[in-house]
């Protein structure tokens, strides 16, 4: 799941950014932390050239992990945070914007989702529609591809916080019995469903969104009982790493997730129009997974992208400004 | 496309370790081929595509049928071109080419499928590689005990005209991506491991492919991963 990725990546802290931090030798009005996934990139980006060209201020964009970014946002190095996902950073966000009250967030929200996924042909001719469909082996076994007569579905990369969530999800519901459930990275996960849709093979698959996957295919996702809290009994390896999967149940959806956009509150304090104009900013999940497809399919430059989505853009701006 | 092919009737269970146990040579080792199915468009049915089957139609056509050829297909991934995206289950190799496409080639692979999936990529490549077997396979094999030292590359060598070795990191996996001297064996399963190109396709893709590219192992056989 994107969020959990993007939580993982944010413990690191890119070389450049690391050098600029000790180096920098003259300040720019506002800097920007900027995560290491495409439409994080993009927005960090747009957010700089938006702030530029409507507020007239200077503004410097720096690759740096999410914590990194957060802990900037507290003690003044770092003004903006372009992509803060909840509820996987739920604990971060208590820290900083609840109690420390250091970090605020943007109220303008971009709805994320996360599930399983087919292709348009998986579901239409083999009737794979909704979660309960893969527990009919008859169905899942068109999405063998090791010959032995069962399904397979990749649930995600071995790293991600949401892969033990599936996995537990799939015993939840049932499936786990009747198709083998894969973990492996994402760009394996993803050439598989390239191949699936080059050549019309059935294939079921962990998905998240906003995501490039649903702008380079026909996508579906597939349908089940929406998210109840009541039933939604999770218990991580990290915290029972021997029994967290029979100590777990989880038969429905997952919760709604979503993003934001975070700005120190010293930073809104010094420059009232600039935290109006980040509150304002009210991009789509559409828009989002253009960014993402931009930049990762595309290999669009996320400065030239984000010039050229501004230059496109004006009526947008505008309306931020206001 | 006129024939499209699947696989069935295999089983899977081969660990990298223990496949880096059994050594280089034996991807190279011809045996005999689990099943495979091709579509016959005349027919409308399905058929078995066995040993058998893939000698006679090569010896008819000279070549492999059509779904194995190498071919441009429309081809939609995020993956740059110069990638390699193997899927074993149908029996092809993807080049990833710009504007959504990608070269297409019909590859043989292990009985056991390649046995595990991933990400690698190719460490180092050669032309008319030398084929030595392992240690075991000599001992087993009055055929294998003559090339213990090494046999050179040519036109009968198991390794056939060119090789791409797969390496994770800078560690060689031993997993090749080679030619064959049996070009009818194309679309079938019958080495431990590696991955088979007629030596025209190898040759081709040899060309092709720089040092470093990225070779994605699709899922079949992915008993590498946990929980797998």
């Amino acid at each position: 799941m994107v969020a959990s990725t993007r939580l993982l990546r944010r413990s690191g802290v890119a070389l450049g950014s690391l050098m600029a931090m000790c180096g920098a030798g003259f300040a720019a009005d506002l800097v920007v932390g900027m995560p290491n996934w495409p439409s994080g990139q993009a927005s960090a980006n747009i957010i700089k050239y938006a702030i530029e060209k409507k507020l007239g201020l200077d503004v410097e964009v720096r690759e740096m992990g999410t914590l990194i970014i957060f802990a900037g946002l507290d003690s003044g190095e770092v003004d903006i945070h372009p992509e803060v996902w909840q509820p996987n950073l739920d604990s971060v966000v208590k820290k900083y914007v609840d109690e420390r009250k250091s970090v605020q967030l943007s109220p303008k929200k971009v709805s994320a989702t996360q599930g399983l996924c087919a292709t348009r042909e998986t579901t239409e001719k083999f009737g794979i529609k909704d979660v309960a469909d893969l527990k009919d082996p008859k169905k899942t076994s068109v999405l063998d591809t090791d010959g032995d007569g069962q399904g397979e579905v990749w649930i995600g990369a071995e790293t991600w916080s949401s892969t033990p969530i599936e996995r537990i999800r799939a015993r939840s519901y049932g499936y786990a019995e009747t198709v083998k459930l894969l973990e492996m990275p994402e760009d394996v996960g993803m050439a598989a469903v390239d191949a699936a849709a080059a050549t019309n093979t059935p294939i079921v698959f962990y998905c998240y969104s906003p995501h490039h996957v649903f702008n380079l295919h026909e996508i579906v996702q597939l349908t089940e009982p929406e998210y109840d809290q009541a039933k939604w009994n999770i218990v991580l390896p990290a915290d029972d790493p021997a029994n967290w999967l029979t100590k777990s149940n989880a038969p429905v959806a997952w919760a709604p997730s979503h993003f934001q956009i975070a700005f120190a509150t010293k930073t809104g304090e010094r420059l009232p129009k600039v935290a109006s104009f980040l509150s304002n900013i009210d991009f789509t999940p559409e828009e989002i997974t253009e960014m993402s497809y931009a930049l990762e399919v595309e290999r669009q430059d996320p400065a030239a992208y984000a010039q050229q989505w501004i230059a496109a853009h004006a009526d947008r701006l505008e309306a931020w400004s206001k | 496309m006129a024939f499209l092919p699947q696989s069935r009737g295999r089983t899977f269970g081969a660990k990298i370790a223990a496949c880096l146990a059994l050594g280089v040579a034996v991807c190279a080792t011809l045996a005999y081929a689990a099943e495979t199915q091709i579509f016959d468009p005349k027919t409308r049915k399905w058929v078995e595509y066995d040993r058998k089957k893939a000698r006679s139609y090569y010896a008819a056509h000279k070549q492999v049928p059509e779904a194995f050829r190498r071919q441009i297909v429309k081809f939609r991934t995020a993956e740059k071109p110069g990638t390699i995206i193997i899927d074993g289950n149908q029996h092809f190799l993807y080049l990833v080419q710009p504007d959504f496409t990608a070269i297409r080639y019909g590859i043989g692979v292990g009985r056991e499928g390649f046995g595990w999936a991933g990400m690698v990529k190719v460490g180092r490549t050669a032309e008319w590689p030398t084929w030595t077997p392992p240690a075991e396979m000599v001992a087993r094999d009055p055929n294998a005990r003559k090339w213990a030292g090494g046999q050179p590359g040519g036109p009968d060598n198991p390794l056939g005209a060119r090789a791409l070795y797969l390496y994770q990191g800078d560690q060689d996996t031993i997993y090749r991506i080679h030619g064959t001297p049996e070009p009818w064996t194309i679309g079938l399963d019958v080495s431990s491991g590696c991955i088979r190109m007629n030596n025209d396709d190898i040759t081709d893709l040899h060309s092709r492919v720089a040092v470093g590219a990225k070779v994605i192992v699709l899922m079949q056989g992915a008993s590498l991963y946990k929980g797998v």
